[in-house]
């Protein structure tokens, strides 16, 4: 065992303040780096000391993976969290974290090379009867690919084996169209790869992404903390997650979070992962990937589990046991995470640039603010447009999407375009609360999600208070009598 | 009396006036009940039913909120005329959001149609064509690889064939 007495965080913004509050509850000491477009971070308040870094652009300062060691090590740290993004899967930074003489908070550098690689984590998934989608290649034996392909069933995707991005892919519904769309294909595939080699999968409509929070520790036990449902997203990326899975047959939720420790316990995975998969409506679920990090997304697993998943892998870290057994995991309720984001989600989610001139945070009951930015911070194109997330917590589903609409309604971020009142839409959609989850919701459900027009009564609403606005700070530190005489004063 | 537009709405000017009665404001004529409360925040009634806003000036933009949604809207300065923000002038291609210049595709001189790629822009990990507002002459890229703009800056000019001679 290694006791961990001080940890560096190779992370910025609302995760490094995350960290650092597990790490103090827990006796140990922080040390945050902060590059100077970044200083406004929350965490720099609250870690025990902070490092400057520097870089150009700045987001390459967390990912110098010797600059980021040595500053750890000239701080006298012993281990390095690495959060999530970033350096997070990269198996040589783990290495060299190692070699180091720090611990990782993370899995080994093996695990991470195994289960980061999609077709080698694919493969490996076969070989322990962990279903995948299933495919034809046509490599494997040219001659028999149409009818290999004609095997895996319908409807079928036919792709480019070296192509990506959707260009020359052909979704056959009957076998009657198997031929033209292989012929298709393969003129496609050249056209644009300068390869026509072509790879056949099962193509599963309205899929719905589901993926299972596992931890193992170095002494052969892996549990699993159950799954979270992250099916809203667009351009891939997740906008709500929640737990449990709304509508997961019990008997299927069982094989699922099965099949992901069976994958775990193989790799001889420790510290935290996430087994990713995608289930059709029919209820088949077919292994997608796995990430071998602490997940943004983790906060609802820790509402309806009540645990500390950085307390479990700090403790995992320094080579103790996992505290409890499959058996002792309890689940209560439901949860539910939004991301704020800066973009206009109603101009195509295109992203946004400015400045908290304005911040308010929600409170209330079964409500957890897990926020990267602090009032009067710059929100620039340098980092991720994250900016917080709020999750909330209910006995029921219904209790947790009606607590997080009215936190998201709640939320003042002004200064800066933020997606809150489009992700409230979205959680007061009669289909979303039916639990009509897929990854083409946002697509399918795009007119009904548009913002209601403002009548004119409402629009002079808005220019009365705009009228009375004062500039900012003054707005966020002004006395009372000189609030009161807005802008009238002069 | 203050002139206001609705940041996606330049065309359509507001006035506001303070109300002598000191309940509120008047907005195009018509009274309006809110209230300064505090920090950034204000109370008002619509319809008889109470409203919380919050608004905060930065500038000639003030940001307001309601009922979780946001707006954007600009403060006209009479002595400063129309402030319909920087057109560019026709045939200028901005930026819809700020970002750093990927790859410059055209070149001063060369012959475009409307639509035509200029530049690639990226934005917090997504990559944008910037195309032709109009088909002519490329005039001027205003920007070079690696460079970082504003949301709403000029990022190249084309000259139409029937503004050319009268082109600065």
């Amino acid at each position: 065992m290694t006791p961990i007495r001080k940890l560096y965080i190779a992370n910025r913004a609302e995760i490094a303040l995350r960290i650092v509050r597990t790490a103090r509850r827990l006796g140990i000491a922080t040390v945050v780096p902060w590059h100077a477009q970044d200083r406004h971070g929350p965490a720099l308040a609250e870690a025990d000391e902070t490092v400057q870094i520097h870089s150009e652009p700045p987001v390459a300062a967390w990912l110098d993976v010797d600059a980021l060691i040595r500053s750890a090590r000239e701080a006298g740290c012993d281990a390095i969290h690495p959060g999530y993004g970033f350096l997070s899967e990269n198996a040589a930074f783990a290495r060299a974290v190692q070699a180091a003489g720090l611990v990782f908070v993370g899995p080994g550098p093996q695990a991470i090379e195994l289960m980061g690689d999609k077709v080698s984590a694919r493969r490996f998934a076969v070989q322990h009867g962990v279903p995948v989608t299933p495919s034809a290649d046509e490599a494997d034996d040219p001659a028999t690919f149409a009818e290999r392909a004609r095997a895996v069933g319908f409807p079928l995707l036919v792709k480019g084996a070296a192509g990506g991005g959707g260009k020359g892919m052909q979704i056959v519904r009957e076998p009657a169209r198997l031929a033209d769309a292989i012929a298709t294909a393969r003129r496609e595939s050249e056209r644009y790869f300068g390869d026509g080699r072509l790879f056949a999968e099962r193509y599963v409509e309205r899929p719905r992404h589901i993926e299972v929070q596992v931890f193992g520790d170095a002494h052969g036990n892996v549990i699993h903390l159950g799954e979270r449902e992250c099916s809203i997203q667009r351009r891939f990326q997740k906008l709500l997650e929640e737990s449990p899975a709304p509508g997961l047959e019990p008997a299927l939720r069982e094989r699922i979070c099965s099949a992901a420790v069976t994958l775990a316990r193989a790799a001889g995975y420790v510290n935290a992962g996430t087994v990713e998969c995608i289930v059709s409506p029919q209820g088949e679920f077919y292994f997608l990937e796995m990430n071998t990090r602490l997940q943004v997304e983790h906060p609802v697993t820790e509402l309806v589990t009540g645990l500390d998943l950085v307390e479990l892998q700090i403790r995992v870290a320094e080579g103790r046991p996992l505290p409890l057994t499959q058996a002792d995991v309890r689940w209560s309720g439901h949860a539910i995470e939004a991301r704020l984001l800066a973009e206009d989600a109603d101009a195509g989610f295109v992203p946004d640039t400015g400045a908290a001139r304005l911040l308010h945070w929600p409170q209330g009951p079964g409500l957890r603010v897990d926020a990267g930015i602090t009032a009067g911070a710059p929100v620039t194109a340098d980092f991720d447009s994250m900016l917080a997330k709020l999750i909330a917590h209910g006995a029921t589903r219904e209790l947790a999407i009606s607590r997080l609409a009215q936190a998201l309604h709640e939320t003042v971020l002004l200064g800066v375009t933020v997606n809150a009142d489009y992700l409230a839409r979205v959680l007061r959609h009669p289909a979303f609360a039916a639990g009509e989850t897929d990854t083409a919701f946002l697509e399918r459900h795009r007119e009904a999600l548009k913002p209601a027009p403002l009548t004119d009564e409402q629009r002079r609403l808005l220019l009365g208070a705009a009228a009375l606005a004062l500039p900012e700070p003054a707005a966020r530190a002004l006395p009372m009598p000189y609030v009161a005489m807005g802008a009238w004063r002069n | 009396m203050t002139q206001f537009h609705f940041s996606d709405c330049p065309q359509q000017r507001h006035t506001v006036r303070p109300d002598p009665g000191g309940t509120g404001v008047i907005v195009d004529g018509a009274d309006v009940r809110v209230q300064a409360d505090a920090q950034g925040r204000f109370q008002a009634l619509l319809d008889g039913r109470p409203e919380r806003l919050h608004a905060v000036a930065h500038g000639d933009t003030v940001h307001v909120h309601w009922r979780g949604r946001a707006w954007r809207l600009e403060r006209v300065d009479p002595l400063r005329g129309a402030g319909g923000g920087s057109s560019g002038g026709a045939g200028a291609s901005h930026a819809p959001m700020p970002g750093v210049v990927v790859s410059v595709l055209a070149e001063p001189g060369q012959r475009v149609r409307e639509g035509d790629a200029l530049l690639v822009i990226e934005s917090m990990k997504l990559q944008t064509t910037i195309a032709a507002e109009c088909g002519g002459t490329v005039a001027e890229v205003c920007v070079a690889v690696g460079q970082t703009f504003q949301r709403g800056a000029v990022l190249a000019r084309v000259a139409t064939d029937a503004a050319g001679e009268g082109g600065s």
